[in-house]
C-alpha cells in the first residue's frame, strides 16, 4: 500500500489510481472474512493458503479455476457494457440460464456434423437467445419507459419457468434410470475442448473482453453506448437514437451472457440441466462492479472469483471452513466496491477525476 | 499508512484474538489407535444438517464410526458442478468409503468408481440401472412404509375417508407411497374411502407448494377425511400443518420422523412412513469394513417412525395389525394398486 505516495511515474500513477477502489476492497473483504474464520475457529492464514492451493495447487485444479471464471467473464461483460449504458441489466442470470438452454438443445438435438460446425451453431443458438431474451426488456424500456431493473429481475422468472419446462417436458433425458430434469448429454461433436489445462472456452472468452474494451472505446457505437449512459439526454440533443441505443446495449449485453451458459453448457457441463447454472448472472454483476466497468478488467476480476470459487472446496474439505465464508468475502467485497465513501474513509484517499466512473444514472432516469 | 487504517486494523486485530481465545478447533485431535479406514460423505447442494437426507446419512457415517472407530470426514457441496471434485477429494486422500447423497450425484459417483477401483461407493437414493462394480446404490422400498402408513390410517379413521397429499407421479419413489398406503388401507377394510391427489405441477414446483399441499388437505377433510398422509416434501408439510389446524384429525408425514422437522403438526402427527437411511448405511459401510460390499441396489429398511405424544392411543389391536401386514407384504400378500 506504499505505491500511491506520488509516484514519478505518472503511468504507474494512473493505473493505480483506476485500481486502487477495487484492490483495497478486496483487502478489507479478506480481513473481514479472517476475523469470520476466527470466529468459527479455524485459522485464516491456514485456511487462505488452502484456499489458494486450491485454486493453484495443481494443474487440474487449475483448469477448474479457468472454468469457473469462464462463464463469469462473459456474465460480467454483460453487466458491464450495460452499465456503460446506463442500464442495471441484472436479467443476466435469464439471459445466460436460456442461452446455455438453446446451446443444449441444438449441442443435443443435431447429430453428425463436424465439430467445426456445430460448435458455431451451438454457441449462435446461445448468443442469440440470450439476445432475443434481452431485446424485451430493452424495447420496454427505450419505447414504454418501464425500467430495466424490474423487468429484467421478472424475466428471470420466465427463464427460469421456461428452462424448467423444457428440461422437464419435451426435451428431457429420457435414457433409462434417470428421473431428475434434465436435457440429454450433448454430442461430442458439440464439446468445446481443452487444450492442456486451458479451456478452449475460457480464450474465447477473453478474445470477447478484448473485443468488447475495442468497441466501447475505439468505435462510434461505444462512444454512444458511453454518451447516453453519461447523459441521455445530451446524447439525444445531440442527434443519436437514444431509444434505438438502448436496445441495442441491452441486445449486446444479453448476447454475451447467452454465449456464456452456451460455453458452460458446452465446455462444462456437457447438458443442460437445472441448477448447474445458479447464480452466475449475478455474479456478474460483482464482476463488473469489481472491475469498475473495464472489460479487460473484468478478465482479473472474474479469475479472481474464479479462484475463490475454485479453491472453496479444498479450504473446506482441508482447513475445515464453511464453505460460505467464500459467500461472506464476496459480499463484503461488492459492499465496499459500491460504498467506496469507506474506502476513502479509512485509506484517506482524495477523489482523483480519472477514477470517477458513473455505474448508472439513477432509478427512474429516461 | 494514515490514521484510519492503524485504528481499523489495531480494531480488527484485537477482535481476532477475542474471538480466536473463545473458539476452539472443531476437529479432534488424531486417535493413534484408529485403524486406516476411512470414510467421507459428499452432501447434495445444501448443507448436512438438513433434518433430511444429508443429515440421516451423516448419522449412518458417526453411527457406524462410533462402533468402528475409523476417520470420518465430510464436505458440503455449493455447486452442482462440483460433485466430480469433491468426490476427487477423498479419493486424493485415500478414502477407504465414499458416501454421496442424492440422485443428482448418480452420474458423478458412477464415474469415480470407475475410475477408482478398490474404492467403495455408496449412493443413497441412488437407483442403479445396472450394476457398476464399487457402486453400491441404496434405494428404499416406499411400498411397505406406505403399507404401514395405510393400515395405521384405516384403523384410526372414523369417517371411513382417509386422504393422501402427494408430489408429482413424474416420481416413482411417490407413486410408490401412495401404491402402499392405498394398498394397505384396502387390506385392512376393502369398503374405505380413499382421496388420493397428486401435485399437477412439474419437479419444479410439486415438492416446494405448500400452499398446494394446504388447501388439497382441506379439500380433503371438507370432503369427510379424518387420516391425511403427506408424501411430497415441503408440500406435504404444507397439509400436514393444516390437518393440524383441525381437532380430533391425524396425520402421517413421510421420509424422516417429521415429529422433529415439523413441530407445527404435533397435534395430529401420529407417526411418518420413513426409509431407515441412517441404519442402511451403518450396514453398507460394515459390509465395507469387512471386505464384503455389494454393488448393484442395495434395498434399505422402511418403517413407521415412533408414535410419540400419541403412543397411548395405538392399542395392542393396531400394533398386532401393522405386525400383521408387515408379514402380509413380505409373503406378497398385499394388492397394490398400479399408482
Amino acid at each position: 500500500m506504499e505505491e500511491h505516495t506520488p509516484s514519478q511515474n505518472n503511468w504507474l500513477k494512473k493505473v493505480w489510481f483506476s485500481v486502487r477502489i477495487p484492490f483495497l476492497a478486496i483487502v478489507l473483504a479478506l480481513l473481514v472474512g479472517a476475523i469470520a474464520l476466527l470466529a468459527s475457529g479455524a485459522n485464516p492464514l491456514e485456511a487462505y493458503w488452502q484456499l489458494f492451493k486450491g485454486a493453484f495447487g495443481s494443474l487440474r485444479n487449475f483448469q477448474r479455476v479457468l472454468e469457473k471464471a469462464t462463464p463469469l467473464i462473459f456474465a460480467g461483460l454483460a453487466v458491464a457494457l450495460g452499465f456503460k449504458a446506463g442500464l442495471f441489466n441484472i436479467g443476466a442470470q435469464g439471459q445466460l440460464l436460456l442461452g446455455a438452454l438453446m446451446a443444449g438443445f441444438v449441442g443435443f438435438s443435431l447429430k453428425g456434423l463436424p465439430p467445426y460446425i456445430h460448435i458455431p451453431l451451438a454457441l449462435l443458438a446461445g448468443l442469440l437467445t440470450g439476445a432475443l431474451f434481452a431485446a424485451i426488456p430493452g424495447l420496454l424500456r427505450a419505447y414504454s419507459g418501464a425500467h430495466e431493473v424490474i423487468s429484467t429481475i421478472m424475466l428471470n422468472y420466465v427463464a427460469i419457468n421456461l428452462s424448467d419446462y423444457f428440461s422437464e417436458g419435451p426435451w428431457k433425458d429420457t435414457s433409462p434410470g434417470n428421473i431428475v430434469s434434465r436435457l440429454p448429454a450433448i454430442e461430442p461433436s458439440a464439446e468445446i475442448p481443452n487444450i492442456g489445462p486451458v479451456p478452449v472456452g475460457f480464450i474465447v472468452a477473453v478474445l470477447t473482453a478484448l473485443l468488447i474494451w475495442f468497441v466501447i472505446n475505439r468505435t462510434v457505437f461505444g462512444f454512444e453506448i458511453n454518451s447516453v449512459g453519461l447523459n441521455p439526454h445530451a446524447s439525444k440533443y445531440a442527434g443519436m437514437r437514444t431509444k434505438l441505443l438502448i436496445v441495442a446495449a441491452m441486445v449486446v449485453s444479453g448476447a454475451l451472457a447467452g454465449v456464456g451458459g452456451a460455453v458452460e453448457t458446452m465446455g462444462v457441463v456437457g447438458r443442460f440441466q437445472p441448477g448447474f447454472n445458479t447464480g452466475l448472472g449475478f455474479d456478474g454483476i460483482t464482476v463488473a462492479l469489481l472491475a469498475r466497468n473495464n472489460p479487460v478488467a473484468v478478465i482479473l476480476s472474474a479469475l479472481f472469483l474464479g479462484a475463490m470459487k475454485g479453491g472453496a472446496n479444498t479450504m473446506q474439505f482441508y482447513a475445515n471452513v464453511p464453505n460460505e465464508i467464500i459467500d461472506i468475502i464476496q459480499g463484503t467485497m461488492l459492499l465496499f466496491v459500491t460504498a467506496e465513501m469507506v474506502i476513502r474513509w479509512v485509506f484517506k484517499l482524495r477523489k482523483q477525476r480519472e477514477t470517477e466512473i458513473t455505474v448508472t444514472t439513477g432509478w427512474g432516469q429516461r | 499508512m494514515k490514521k484510519n487504517l492503524f485504528a481499523i486494523l489495531a480494531v480488527l486485530m484485537v477482535a481476532s484474538l477475542v474471538l480466536g481465545a473463545c473458539t476452539k478447533p472443531e476437529t479432534p485431535p488424531a486417535d493413534d489407535t484408529v485403524k486406516t479406514f476411512k470414510v467421507g460423505l459428499v452432501t447434495d447442494v445444501g448443507v448436512v444438517d438438513d433434518k433430511n437426507f444429508n443429515q440421516a446419512t451423516w448419522e449412518g457415517v458417526l453411527a457406524a464410526q462410533k462402533e468402528l472407530n475409523f476417520d470420518a470426514k465430510y464436505i458440503e457441496t455449493k455447486d452442482a458442478k462440483d460433485y466430480d471434485a469433491n468426490i476427487q477429494l477423498f479419493v486424493d486422500e485415500g478414502f477407504n468409503v465414499i458416501v454421496t447423497v442424492g440422485f443428482a450425484l448418480g452420474e458423478a459417483t458412477i464415474n469415480a468408481a470407475k475410475a477408482n477401483p478398490g474404492i467403495a461407493f455408496i449412493g443413497v437414493d441412488q437407483f442403479q440401472g445396472e450394476e457398476v462394480p464399487g457402486v453400491a446404490g441404496l434405494v428404499f422400498e416406499e411400498a411397505l412404509s406406505g403399507v404401514l402408513a395405510g393400515v395405521l390410517a384405516a384403523n384410526l379413521t372414523e369417517s371411513n375417508t382417509v386422504a393422501a397429499v402427494l408430489g408429482t407421479d413424474l416420481v416413482p419413489t411417490v407413486v410408490n407411497y401412495n401404491r402402499g398406503y392405498v394398498g394397505g388401507a384396502k387390506w385392512v377394510n376393502p369398503e374405505i374411502n380413499i382421496i388420493s391427489t397428486y401435485h399437477p405441477g412439474g419437479m419444479d414446483v410439486a415438492f416446494t407448494d405448500p400452499e398446494w399441499g394446504a388447501s388439497t388437505a382441506k379439500q380433503a377433510i371438507e370432503q369427510g377425511a379424518d387420516v391425511v398422509f403427506a408424501a411430497a416434501g415441503n408440500t406435504g408439510n404444507g397439509a400436514l400443518i393444516e390437518t393440524a389446524q383441525h381437532a380430533g384429525l391425524f396425520c402421517i408425514g413421510v421420509d424422516t420422523d417429521q415429529w422433529l422437522t415439523v413441530p407445527e403438526a404435533h397435534k395430529c402427527l401420529i407417526s411418518s412412513a420413513t426409509k431407515d437411511i441412517t441404519l442402511s448405511v451403518v450396514e453398507l459401510i460394515k459390509l465395507a469394513y469387512e471386505g464384503k460390499f455389494p454393488s448393484g441396489n442395495y434395498v434399505g429398511g422402511s418403517s413407521l417412525a415412533p408414535f410419540h405424544d400419541f403412543e397411548s392411543m395405538i392399542t395392542d389391536e393396531i400394533r398386532t395389525k401393522l405386525e400383521e401386514a408387515l408379514e402380509a407384504y413380505n409373503a406378497g400378500e398385499i394388492e397394490l394398486p398400479e399408482k
